[in-house]
């Protein structure tokens, strides 16, 4: 294998890597504090996608890149809030409650994906690049928006483990993850810590959607291809552990350009679950996940 | 979903037998082939919807992979009769090996984990079985799906002549014997002892129920009719595409067994039946009937969870006490 391949595997693994990273964070944090799993994770990737398409491009508002990735962010933690309040909260108190929100959120999906067909039709978009040009590397020359996503996603997460660690709605955030119980008796605000931490999960969606739709054309059903990466990303490395995600996302990022190189796109996803299936085999709570 | 709610084996015989009467007679009374088409239709969802009610509902293990249990079936079928020349009837009963085959498959990673695991587990088995059905375009079709399967036959006979009349009671067929297994299943040991790992697992553990057999078992179970429907289905229709392993059916087929009631059997039935008609005639609206779908769901868990069978079993209930007195 020559340099030129090596350094395309590295590049593609570290956007692929970047990307399942934003993403699979968003899911996973909202299972470490809420306990639930919000199956509409890929269908929010991509409404976040649309939000930004329609406020920077000239068929739009034409606000330009950065405004439509702004608007994308702050109106999807909104949207999160929503579908905490709607599909979440009524059903929290009930002894299944985690099968019911996969449902509820399974049909918020749906929706989602078919409000998409609505309001903004069946043709493809397509978001402007943040930032244009290319740069040399390794040989090979990767675009610039590219190496954004490379350097901008381990800043993103970076800003959240801040954010967790050092404010009072992260204290709170990790509080009520440990101990929902003494969280409210400490006097945390839970189930308003529970819809922030929904919004906050979305937000990091809107993000990858707004990067992804940069990428590939947007679509409604854009979301589906990286919605079944993160769940490898979350089993891989353990749903609830920031850490275990992230190592797990730059893994499968990483395993994914490898072996799209030497065994081509079809084997690949039939490789990531062959491997996902090794993983529970050996660590049923994935690398980095608690018992 | 249905917390201890014991199974008595007859509750609902005397209905089911109405109902399958009504069935049986009532090709004589539509004569429209588009209502018909419709009944075929909502029949074959039926079996599906109530199987996977068997697995999620009964069982609680959200089988995920379940509506790609049935897309199995229908490739195998399809493929089987299309490109292999077996005989339909073989092919029917391939459908259902092949989906048992793949659900033993799934489960066994999913003897391993717990909780919402075996969501993510079971949906990106589905999700890698539509890769490879992708990627088998000489085989499958790739995208643009598996077209012209043969019909089912009985030697000269093709199922397709006079109205597709033959189709329709060899759905009523599939779908008769596949409840009437289920509901003797879940009468039987095994199926009290399903329900009690769902409830109370530690204690049904200790107190001898093999976990993983138990669980083996109410996958294949689960799985054997949903495969032979899946053939049947795509002998009926005649195309095959991708979609089914899509979000959009597993989204349908579930609300069925939620709207239905879950941990019924009836009940997804009977859901087959009303969200068959009703996204059928709600299909000039085209997305929006999707949207009204996911809405439903929604409802339903929220306000109604017994879902309308359990309505109608409330309503009976208040019915024959009024009468006594």
């Amino acid at each position: 294998m020559d340099i030129a391949g090596l350094s395309s595997i590295l590049v593609s693994g570290l956007v692929l890597g970047s990307l399942y990273a934003l993403m699979a964070t968003g899911l996973s944090l909202v299972w470490g504090t809420v306990r639930l799993f919000n199956f509409a994770h890929g269908s929010l990737v991509m409404i976040g996608a649309y939000i930004a398409w329609t406020v920077s491009d000239a068929k739009g508002l034409g606000l330009g890149p950065w405004a439509g990735l702004a608007a994308a962010v702050v109106v999807m933690f909104f949207v999160g809030v929503l579908i905490e309040r709607l599909l979440a909260r009524p059903f929290i108190k009930r002894e299944n409650a985690v099968i019911i929100v996969l449902m509820t959120t399974l049909a918020a999906s749906s929706f989602l994906d078919n409000s998409a067909q609505v309001l903004w039709g069946p043709r493809m978009k397509r978001l402007a690049p943040l930032v244009t040009g290319k740069v040399a590397f390794l040989g090979s020359a990767i675009s610039m928006q590219e190496l954004l996503v490379i350097i901008v996603a381990p800043l993103i997460l970076l800003a959240l483990g801040a954010l967790l660690k050092k404010t009072r709605i992260g204290m709170a955030i990790r509080g009520v993850e440990q101990n929902p119980r003494f969280a409210r008796l400490a006097g945390i605000n839970v189930s308003r810590t529970y819809a922030i931490t929904f919004g906050l999960g979305v937000s990091l969606a809107a993000i990858a959607g707004v990067l992804l739709g940069s990428k590939k054309f947007i679509v409604p059903s854009m979301g589906d291809d990286p919605m079944l990466k993160a769940f490898i990303v979350v089993i891989l490395g353990g749903l609830g552990s920031m850490l275990g995600t992230v190592l797990g996302a730059y893994l499968v990022g990483f395993l994914e350009a490898a072996s799209i190189f030497f065994l081509g796109l079809y084997w690949t996803p039939a490789l990531l679950f062959i491997v996902m299936i090794l993983t529970l085999v050996v660590r049923p709570t994935g690398l980095l996940g608690e018992n | 979903m249905g917390q201890n709610r014991l199974i008595s084996p007859g509750s609902g015989k005397w209905w089911a037998l109405g109902a399958v009467v009504i069935l049986a007679l009532a090709p004589i009374f539509i004569a429209s082939g588009y209502i018909r088409h419709l009944l075929v239709i909502s029949m074959l969802y039926a079996v599906v919807a109530a199987s996977w009610d068997m697995s999620l509902g009964y069982g609680g293990v959200f089988n995920f992979a379940h509506v790609a249990l049935f897309a199995i079936g229908a490739y195998t079928g399809g493929i089987l009769t299309k490109s292999l020349g077996v005989p339909p009837f073989l092919a029917i009963l391939a459908g259902g090996v092949v989906a048992v085959a793949a659900s033993l498959l799934v489960c066994l990673p999913v003897l391993r984990v717990k909780g919402i695991y075996v969501c993510l587990v079971t949906f990106a088995f589905g999700q890698v079985c539509l890769h490879v059905v992708r990627s088998q375009g000489e085989l499958t079709g790739g995208n643009r799906g598996l077209v012209l399967i043969p019909p089912v036959r009985i030697g000269s006979y093709a199922f397709t002549a006079d109205d597709k009349i033959a189709y329709y009671y060899l759905a009523l067929l599939l779908l008769v014997v596949a409840t009437f297994f289920l509901r003797r299943l879940l009468g039987s040991y095994f199926g009290k002892s399903i329900v009690a790992v769902r409830d109370y697992e530690e204690y049904a553990v200790s107190r001898g129920i093999p976990l993983a057999r138990q669980r083996l078992l109410t996958f294949a179970a689960s799985a054997v009719f949903t495969g032979m429907t899946g053939a049947v289905y795509a002998m009926y229709l005649g195309v095959v595409s991708t979609d089914l392993f899509g979000f959009g059916y597993t989204t349908t087929l579930l609300s069925m067994v939620i709207v239905g009631g879950v941990a019924t059997t009836y009940g997804p039935i009977l859901g087959a039946f009303l969200l068959g008609f009703l996204t059928e005639f709600m299909s000039d609206l085209g997305p929006w009937r999707y949207m009204i779908t996911a809405v439903l769901i929604v409802l339903v868990l929220r306000y109604y969870p017994q879902g309308v069978y359990g309505g109608l079993q409330r309503l009976a209930g208040l019915l024959t006490r009024k009468r006594k007195s």
